[in-house]
């Protein structure tokens, strides 16, 4: 396994950190622990599409990554593979050090515990309230009853929902949802937050309170990777931005901006 | 894991509500099929009890006439106690039969009572060494003065079996059709119920919900149905037993049919298991294939 290149990695300020976030040891320096890491991922669906070509990609706790690249190029295919809700064709996935292809069926819904995911479309129950649908996450989970209201405040006044906690996501602003949505994310405390486009139905300026949210979200310690279109963002935020182009990792920078051909 | 259980009950009644039509639908054929089930039952039981105490018991009946000699029928009945062929004769009287019909039946006392006379007949019960010896003593005792007719209990038997027989054999054909049935619409009740509720099954993936959480529901679900549809049937039957009593007693009344004390139990246990057990079935089978990876 290729070493851990020290990236932009920023363990957050320690007073507001989401609870279950392990403890550093305090005082001397240590190496940040690796959240993801794939090494010669080739990923085939079943028509014969090859969707990854060798992928190499490591991500250390902490970090914040930008996943670009054309329509096609695989940033979704990888978002699958972690969550596994696809498997490797060929090379190794590791999540939190636990390899998923050697991973049991039984015990992949803890490892998805470990991650909390959000999408363009958000994926709202229509019916349920802004609270009902962050809970639904618990109660689905085999959360006890009475642990559940409490997550469930502490999640929507970190995402800044409280007001709107007893409205349907019918009555809500899109980037209103998309709150909902990484609420919703947030109530097993992840370890790593995967947005996918998350602001490719939001206008910009929504956009930009959504990456608001998940900076805040990355300085509270959890590592965040989000696949996404928006030049404007990436440029601006002079993260890691790791490039995939048909398959394959073609750019891989820390600070970086938005090229052209990405 | 009661909080589980009281989740994945919620959820099933739920389901339920939402895709009610299909619901009341998939209950009512079961209903119909327990019903089957648990007639056939009870027919089975009757006649099978009715064969044991015939096989059992006497194999040959001489109704005597009323007008008969008592002299005559002391007469025969020695005569026939003396035939190689047989083990043992008694001589019931009119009344003794009255009281013996009277001791099966005491929900009759008040239409026997009311009748100007005794309507049944004193008769012979003869036990014979072997049933095959039948024919030679019913000729014998057909030509006797004091008889009225020879009751042809090993016909009636041979009869019975085979009427048994097929009964079984048609109402168990019967049956597996309607099960299947009740199969096909459970299974389509719930990959309904499933389809209906896809996004908040990948929802419930996404955030990491066991396979339990996700399937447990739709199992209750079918379990619902079948006992809804079981408890249905079994009120029906309560509300009907004593019709069916009636009915049952009043088909099978030259013979002594002891409807044993039981037989309502088994009869409300085997519905019961069997609308859960297909209702789990049809769920499990219309999940397996949605669910897997
Ligand atoms: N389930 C699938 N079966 C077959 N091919 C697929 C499947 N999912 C994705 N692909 C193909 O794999 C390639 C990579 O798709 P992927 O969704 O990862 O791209 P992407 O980078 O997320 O694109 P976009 O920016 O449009 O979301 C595409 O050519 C796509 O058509
Ligand atoms: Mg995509």
């Amino acid at each position: 396994m290729a070493m851990v290149s020290a990236a932009s990695s920023n363990p957050g300020p320690n007073q507001t950190r989401l609870p279950g976030t392990p403890d550093k040891p305090a005082g001397k320096p240590v190496r940040p622990r690796v959240v993801l890491a794939m090494e010669g991922v080739t990923k085939s669906y079943p028509n014969g599409k090859i969707a990854l070509r060798g992928v190499d990609l490591i991500v250390p706790e902490g970090d914040f990554v930008f996943l670009v690249g054309p329509s096609g190029a695989g940033k979704s295919t990888i978002i699958k593979l972690l969550i596994r809700d696809e498997m490797a064709t060929k090379g190794v996935v590791l999540l939190d050090g636990r390899d998923l292809a050697r991973l049991k069926r039984k015990d992949v819904p803890r490892i998805r515990r470990k991650i909390g995911i959000v999408f363009q479309d958000f994926k709202l129950l229509p019916h349920k309230s802004v609270r009902e649908n962050v809970a639904f996450a618990l109660e689905v989970t085999g959360a006890p009853r009475e642990t559940i209201g409490p997550v469930v405040d502490r999640v929507l006044r970190v995402v800044g929902l409280t007001g709107q906690a007893d409205q349907l996501p019918g009555q809500l602003s899109g980037g209103e949802q998309q709150r909902t949505a990484i609420a919703r994310a947030l109530v097993h405390n992840p370890r790593l937050f995967i947005a996918d486009e998350p602001t490719g139905n939001l206008d910009p300026l929504i956009s930009w309170e959504i990456i608001q949210l998940l900076l805040r979200i990355n300085e509270l310690g959890v590592t965040v990777l989000m696949a996404t279109h928006n030049a404007e963002v990436v440029t601006a935020l002079r993260k890691r931005v790791v490039a995939l182009e048909d398959g394959r990792v073609v750019r891989d920078q820390t600070e970086a901006a938005y090229h052209r051909e990405d | 894991m009661i909080a589980f259980v009281a989740f994945s009950l919620r959820r099933a009644w739920q389901g339920l509500w939402h895709n009610r039509l299909m619901s009341v639908a998939a209950t009512a054929t079961m209903v119909l099929m327990l019903a089957l089930l648990s007639g056939l039952i009870i027919l089975l039981t009757g006649l099978d009890a009715t064969l044991k105490y015939v096989e059992q018991e006497v194999q040959v009946v001489a109704y005597l006439k009323d007008s008969a000699n008592p002299q005559d029928i002391n007469l025969l009945e020695t005569a026939v106690g003396q035939m190689p062929q047989v083990t043992e004769v008694s001589y019931v009287s009119k009344d003794q039969a009255l009281k013996d019909f009277l001791g099966r039946h005491p929900d009759e006392a008040e239409v026997v009572n009311s009748l100007p006379a005794n309507p049944l007949p004193a008769s012979l019960q003869i036990n014979l060494r072997d049933p095959n010896d039948y024919l030679d003593v019913a000729t014998y005792l057909r030509n006797q003065a004091p008889v009225d007719r020879v009751l042809n209990i090993k016909q009636t038997v041979d009869q019975m079996v085979t009427v048994i027989g097929i009964l079984r054999a048609v109402g168990i054909g019967v049956l597996v059709v309607v099960g299947l049935i009740v199969l096909f619409i459970i299974v389509n009740t719930i990959r309904l119920a499933v389809v209906s509720r896809a996004d908040e099954i990948e929802i419930m993936r996404l955030v990491g919900a066991s396979d339990a959480f996700i399937r447990w529901p739709f199992i209750f679900e079918g379990a619902l149905v079948g006992l809804f549809g079981a408890l249905i049937t079994i009120a029906v039957l309560w509300l009907g037993q004593g019709p069916i009593t009636t009915v049952m007693a009043d088909y099978f009344k030259v013979l002594p049919v002891e409807a044993s004390a039981t037989v309502g139990r088994d009869v409300a246990l085997v519905v019961l298991g069997t609308g859960v057990g297909i209702g789990v079935l049809g769920s499990y089978l219309s999940i397996r294939s949605y669910l897997i990876r």
